[in-house]
């Protein structure tokens, strides 16, 4: 069972995926400075009235094996721990050890 | 260079301008008004957000026996749960019958 953070991240996931096209509609409204100003301001409050987790910014990646939401490398979606334990391991295809 | 030649410098590039936009299917906007294409022009990436997590579901027993009820299995916490309250029950712990709590019988005095 992944943590409640990780839970909490997916939610936001799904919002943003489900209701993107609909908010990038109403982004287009709000931008354009050729329709009237009415509509501009109904957009604005219509994307005002999305949930929180529709925003793209409620996102953040996070380790996928700890659930730590710091230091967590984007190529491989792990923490710099648990990419280093992994790398050591050989579960890392191509990765390995420097030293010079 | 005089100030007329420039200006002519400007309107032949303003015409050039207005000439490519038609060929190449650009909107012609020499005022810069902000019309919100750029919205447009950005990608989706619902699908790709949503894809950062593996997607497993962890077990869940109650739907295991709502499919296979013929298996007979048994949730060790839910009987563990049971078995607590009959014991209790048997030491007369159990909850009180209704009208002899505590708020009843403090009603009454």
């Amino acid at each position: 069972m992944p943590r409640a953070r990780v839970i909490r991240d997916m939610k936001a996931r799904a919002t943003v995926a489900s209701t993107e096209v609909v908010r990038q509609a109403f982004r287009y409204l709000t931008h354009n400075t050729t329709l009237p100003a009415k509509v501009r301001a109904q957009a604005q409050l219509q994307l005002n009235a999305f949930p929180r987790d529709a925003r793209p910014t409620a996102i953040h990646n996070r380790c996928l094996e700890t659930g730590r939401g710091r230091g967590v490398l984007r190529a491989f979606r792990l923490c710099r721990f648990q990419f280093r334990l992994k790398a050591l391991e050989g579960e890392l295809p191509g990765i390995k050890k420097a030293t010079w | 260079m005089s100030a007329a030649a420039s200006s002519t410098i400007a309107t032949k590039l303003e015409v050039l301008n207005r000439i490519s936009c038609a060929i190449f299917g650009n909107l012609y906007n020499p005022q810069r008004i902000r019309t919100g294409n750029k919205i447009l022009r950005q990608r989706l990436v619902g699908p790709a957000i949503n894809s950062y997590y593996p997607n497993v579901r962890p077990i869940n027993l109650r739907e295991i026996t709502n499919m296979a009820p013929e298996l007979n299995l048994i949730d060790q916490a839910e009987k563990a749960r049971l078995d607590d309250i009959a014991e209790r029950k048997k030491r007369g712990k159990g909850p009180p019958k209704k009208g002899h709590g505590r708020r009843s019988t403090n009603k009454k005095k």
